[in-house]
């Protein structure tokens, strides 16, 4: 035992620093923030687990476990639709040795829980532009027709790996990126959204889902 | 032109006409080499050169002879141009798709020392020399003058326009889109469809490469419902443009077909102004993704090919039309018309309606109906007439004309030729189809076409307006409904008369030509002569044509070339033109600057950069940073006094050697492996075995690709019964991730095993050196003990640090001294190298890079990188022995193979030179003492090297025949690289504590 104290730190300090950028606009086009205060873990079924995993989640945080790319939501937690027999959890204002403790105990047997806690960086997307930027980077469809609320994807952006999902309609979006790969990520994220006017907010003003 | 009305024109603008689709409100001005040049919005830099009289605006590519604006439409093959300047400059522009904006400079190519006077059209009277098959013929003797003499010379000489040769300033950004229903084009067709298509609800995206919407609407004076064609076309695009479901994308080149209905296509976003707008790109790719596609690209008028075709002033008929009725710009005071077909005839009629005066209306046909004449009655008809000869220095000024009665010079400035039209087929060709003739039409149709793709009116060969509407319309409902929507259908408005009937005529030649060069491909400089040339000479494919003569390879692809040629060619050979056949097309249809390919990947951006949790401390302490794969890592730490770099890993070394030194390792791929098999599965991957891993211990294991080689290596911890913890090398993570992924999924499924990348979930550092324990004690909350008897080397725990926060343990050491990796998440990883700084000042601590790694993992004799380089085995590096034979593994059968089992393979060992003070190279080769210097008597290579602080002079890690039989012996370093020959003595390649003391202290 020592003085020693480590402070957590974000990939994003210098990358995302908070203010205006790009076009001046009077209600900027697009909004990005890290959102930092989520507990992450992977969750993989066990073999021939799936079914009674399910059971298992429904029982113990009250959400049908989605078997599409979607994301479902009980409470302060979702599970992640992460290819097949695979989900990301995420829950607010956890700690992630906790969440990931918990997530062990509560699937004992019918899952495999890693966390991801900091492996990730979710950065949280939004604006009336939103879309218009993420076009010059998401190689999907994110058209209301395709893509709303809860669903989720896994892709290739700017030749890194995300997987997002719709938070709302407004619309908002969570990238989930790994974490060495943030800053890379964010200055695609700010040179695509500069034409439409972008502000940067700090961590976690929103704390909605 | 009346006097009244050119009097309401600009005096500077001679040549403009009333009228027009062009904005009077907002006149522009541009320069042309120099020269000052006005226009109107709506005109292209080709309108606006023609109105005010410049008809002169390039010279031609081998032979300099003088060119002007021949087509209104992205085929032009003369009028190219350097546009902007400076860095912005950019060759090889063609005017008749630059949009005019207000300060434009373009200025002409392929001139010197200037474009009225220009040296090099000397080369017309060398002609003979410029023939087909010119750079085959001359450029083959003697060999060694190629490089050195012809090739800069040809370089000099060739090509258009310069490059600016400064970076680009501009940026340029790719996007994806995704729709219903995608139309390519908007003319009649293309609106039809459109209109068709979004009425029932799809997501429509109309793509069109014009500024303006309407296509040969804009151009020809077509009535439809009863109204100028470009009014109705404005109303559609009115219509579409009210609807939600519509993206109506101007300025865009659909140039490519791919796989899963993909279209490419490039949007100009800001080429019309002098500069993007801040934060705007120059130009955008896109991806678009389409269920269905209706391709209206419409087709491409052909050009006559009759001697002195390419003399400024001869003009594609349909160019012409867009010339008077879009841009209100005549090309002439008097102007002929020479044609093949009722189309043509159009042009008569137009210039009869706006007043400009024709000289003659020639046709090759002798038998014309009676309505095309109607229309433009009181101008000239000759019947079977051939227009055999042009005279004019810089311009057209007499044409010379053939019938059966004799030749006879008629005066005119322009004469607009149409030789029949071609439907652009490009696109539907992208997967390998092959368009078919249709005779009717004289033209090559589209056969078939892409998956999902339709095709539409003039690029389907549906060379009437009342023909493109209703085939247009019907694409577009078929499009929408394969799409899954309800299509209501509508019935076609009704159109003007029309015809179009042609008597092909490929080449005018025979007894009553005198001679001169009739231009196939204009940009190119391939004339009539060249074909017949190629041949004589056996060059009769159209593949060889094309290459011999290079006909339709120049920027333009061909495209109002194509066809004349391979029809002059069948004429030649005796063949039909289908069994002549056409060359492959292949995208994009048009040229694509290279920044729009790179988008936001150029510069820093080329590609993304992983950082390490490290980074930004690391950046504090000026470290060097280098690449390794995707990571940016510390390559070392100089510090203020040190001379250079090698100074600085000298010092590292001795740190971490005598007191403590850290590296962050959190490069190394991370992998979570779990489940009931988690072990029997590591067994399989790996030569060892780690289902016998006790928890809380970690092994070092190495893995076969299936044909043997070594693949890998790295430790693997296990952390509870179902749970390991393995470490890959930094380069191959992604490999043996997705190794481990095959291995599962299709190999044994019926294990119970998960696993994922944890790679960024921990920042690791390995603290090594003999004051690394008291270092990191001051770290490890109770209850952990990590005295030498409570966590031997190769223990590994879960605990906490510094107060709670989560941590892992393990004793591993690359290095060869007392040394641990310590783990914690991944958001402590840059306080943790901070504290561990603080915690271990005392001891004298400092931060090391890859370098001192690397120097320490030599020194030491460990395989890396330069070892497992995919072609050494499991024991070529001395690690045979942990092949298991009580189990079965990936690569174990294979790697029996006799030739990988030969005694003779080079083994890893360690060298030393025999003067210490001689340095060893890596790359280097091992030969024989005595041995003469030549590739027989090559017994290995040097693979790694280092210069040993330890040892005080060069350590180097090689693979040499039998090397560890030859410990001891002395072999010939051979660099003829670095020019570095002396002996070296072979010997076990641990060079610092061979019994491995240091590191179970």
């Amino acid at each position: 035992m020592s003085d020693l104290v480590l402070t957590p730190s974000s990939a994003l300090d210098r990358v995302l620093v908070p203010g205006h950028y790009g076009a001046e606009a009077e209600t900027p086009g697009v909004t990005i923030s890290e959102h930092t205060d989520l507990a992450l873990a992977s969750v993989m079924a066990r073999r021939g687990k799936t079914s009674e995993l399910a059971a298992r989640v429904k029982e113990r945080f009250a959400i049908d476990l989605p078997m599409t790319p979607r994301r479902a939501a009980g409470g302060p937690i979702h599970f992640i639709w992460a290819g097949p027999g695979r989900w990301l959890a995420a829950a607010l204002h956890q700690s992630p040795v906790t969440f990931e403790g918990d997530l062990r105990g509560a699937l004992a047997g019918l899952a495999s829980v890693t966390s991801q806690s900091d492996g990730r960086t979710i950065i949280r997307i939004g604006g009336p532009k939103a879309r218009k930027a993420l076009a010059k980077g998401v190689p999907l469809d994110l058209d209301p027709r395709a893509f709303g609320p809860d669903d989720t994807a896994m892709t290739i952006v700017a030749h890194i790996n995300v997987h997002l999902w719709q938070c709302d309609a407004t619309p908002t979006y969570d990238f989930a990126v790994f974490r060495s790969f943030a800053g890379s990520f964010c200055e695609w994220l700010l040179d695509a959204s500069a034409e439409f006017g972008v502000t940067v907010h700090g961590a976690d003003l929103q704390h909605q889902s | 032109m009346s006097a009244s009305s050119r009097q309401a024109t600009d005096k500077r603008q001679p040549y403009r006409l009333p009228g027009g689709l062009i904005d009077r409100s907002q006149p522009l001005r541009a320069r042309f080499d120099g020269k000052d040049i006005g226009g109107f919005a709506g005109d292209t830099l080709a309108s606006a050169l023609l109105a005010n009289g410049i008809r002169l605006v390039g010279r031609s590519f081998k032979y300099h002879r003088p060119r002007g604006v021949m087509t209104a439409g992205p085929e032009e093959p003369n009028a190219l141009v350097e546009l902007r300047t400076g860095a912005r400059r950019e060759p090889n522009s063609r005017a008749t798709t630059t949009e005019l904006f207000e300060g434009l400079e373009a200025s002409s190519q392929n001139r010197w020392p200037s474009l009225r006077f220009d040296v090099l059209s000397l080369n017309s009277l060398l002609a003979p020399l410029f023939t087909a098959g010119f750079y085959y013929k001359t450029f083959m003797w003697p060999a060694s003058f190629w490089e050195r003499v012809y090739e800069p010379l040809i370089r000099r000489a060739a090509g258009l326009g310069r490059a600016s040769g400064e970076s680009d300033p501009d940026h340029y950004e790719q996007a994806f889109a995704f729709c219903d229903v995608l139309i390519i084009g908007s003319g009649p067709a293309g609106l039809a469809a459109a209109r068709t298509a979004a009425r029932s609800g799809a997501r429509v995206i109309l793509c069109e490469l014009d500024f303006a919407f309407g296509g040969r609407l804009l151009a020809d004076d077509r009535q439809i419902d009863g109204m100028p064609g470009h009014v109705w076309a404005q109303s559609v695009i009115d219509e579409l443009r009210s609807m939600s479901n519509v993206r109506l994308m101007p300025r865009t080149c659909v140039f490519g077909v791919y796989d899963g209905g993909t279209y490419g296509a490039v949007e100009r976003v800001n080429d019309h102004l002098p500069e993007p707008p801040p934060y705007q790109p120059r130009q955008r790719l896109w991806r678009i993704v389409a269920k269905r596609a209706v391709l209206a690209g419409g087709a491409i008028e052909r050009p006559v090919v009759f001697a002195g075709n390419d003399r400024p002033g001869v003009m594609m008929a349909s160019a012409m039309r867009s010339y008077v009725n879009r841009f209100a710009v005549t090309p002439g005071q008097r102007i002929a018309l020479f044609t093949n077909n009722d189309d043509g005839w159009r042009t008569a009629k137009t210039l009869t309606t706006r007043g400009v005066e024709i000289a003659a209306v020639i046709d090759t046909r002798l038998e014309l109906p009676d309505h095309l004449s109607a229309a433009c009655a009181g101008s000239r008809v000759i019947k079977g007439g051939q227009v055999t000869a042009t005279s004019g220095a810089h311009g057209l000024r007499a044409i010379t004309v053939t019938t059966r009665e004799g030749a006879e010079t008629i005066a005119a400035d322009a004469l607009a030729m149409s030789g029949g039209w071609n439907p652009d087929v490009s696109l539907t060709c992208h997967h390998g189809a092959r368009p078919v003739w249709n005779e009717d039409i004289a033209a090559f149709v589209p056969k078939s076409a892409p998956p999902g793709v339709t095709v539409a009116g003039a690029a389907n060969g549906k060379m009437l307006l009342s023909g493109c509407l209703v085939e247009g319309s019907e694409a577009g409902g078929a499009a929408a409904a394969d799409a899954g929507f309800t299509v209501t259908a509508s019935s076609p408005p009704p159109v003007d008369d029309e015809s179009c009937a042609i008597t092909p005529m490929w080449h005018v030649s025979g007894w009553h030509v005198n001679g001169g060069k009739a231009f196939v491909d204009f940009q190119n400089d391939v004339t009539a002569a060249d074909i017949a040339l190629a041949a004589r000479e056996g060059f009769r494919s159209v593949e060889h044509l094309k290459r011999y003569t290079t006909l339709g390879m120049a920027t333009d692809q061909g495209k109002t070339s194509n066809v004349n040629g391979l029809a002059i060619m069948a004429v030649l050979t005796g063949e039909s033109i289908p069994a002549t056949g056409t060359t492959t097309y292949r995208p994009p249809h048009s040229p694509i600057a290279i920044g729009a390919l790179a988008g936001h990947h150029r510069g820093a951006e080329f590609r993304p950069f992983r950082l390490t949790p490290s980074h930004q401390w690391a950046q504090e302490q000026n470290a060097v940073f280098v690449e390794t794969g995707p990571w940016l890592r510390a390559q070392c730490f100089p510090r203020g006094g040190e001379a250079g770099w090698f100074e600085t890993v000298q010092r590292e070394v001795r740190t971490v050697r005598s007191a403590v030194g850290f590296c962050d390792v959190s490069t190394l791929g991370k992998i979570d492996v779990h489940g009931p098999d988690a072990g029997v599965f590591l067994d399989r991957l790996y030569i060892n075995t780690f289902s016998t891993l006790p928890v809380g211990r970690a092994r070092y294991g190495v893995m076969l690709r299936e044909d043997g080689i070594a693949f890998d290596d790295g430790t693997t911890s296990r952390l509870a019964d179902d749970r390991y913890f393995m470490t890959t090398t930094t380069a191959n993570a992604g490999r043996v991730y997705q190794h481990m992924q095959f291995c599962h999924q299709v190999l044994w499924p019926e294990l119970d095993v998960q696993f994922v990348s944890a790679t960024d979930e921990w920042a690791q550092f390995s603290v090594a050196g003999p004051r690394s324990r008291e270092t990191l004690q001051k770290f490890i909350d109770a209850p952990l003990s990590i005295a030498n008897a409570d966590f031997p080397y190769m223990g590994v725990a879960e605990c906490t640090v510094c107060g709670g926060t989560p941590a892992r343990l393990y004793r591993l050491s690359f290095s060869g001294e007392l040394a641990y990796e310590i783990g914690v998440p991944t958001r402590y990883g840059d306080a943790l190298a901070r504290a561990l700084m603080q915690a271990g000042e005392e001891f004298g601590i400092a931060p090391y890079g890859t370098e001192a790694l690397g120097v320490m993992r030599i020194e030491k004799g460990h395989v890396a990188g330069n070892e497992l380089d995919g072609r050494t085995t499991a024991d070529d590096l001395g690690l045979g022995r942990m092949m298991s034979a009580k189990k079965d593994f990936i690569g174990r059968v294979m790697s029996t193979r006799p030739g990988l089992c030969d005694a003779h393979r080079p083994k890893l060992v360690g060298l030393r030179a025999r003067d210490p003070a001689q340095r060893l190279y890596a790359g280097a080769h091992l030969l024989p003492i005595g041995a003469a210097l030549t590739a027989d008597n090559d017994e290995g290579v040097i693979t790694s090297v280092a210069f040993s602080p330890s040892l005080n002079h060069w350590v180097g890690l090689a693979l040499l025949a039998r090397g560890p039989q030859r410990l001891g012996q002395t072999v010939m370093m051979v660099d003829f690289m670095r020019d570095a020959f002396h002996e070296v003595e072979v010997c076990s390649p641990v060079f610092v504590d061979p019994q491995g003391e240091r590191l179970r202290v």
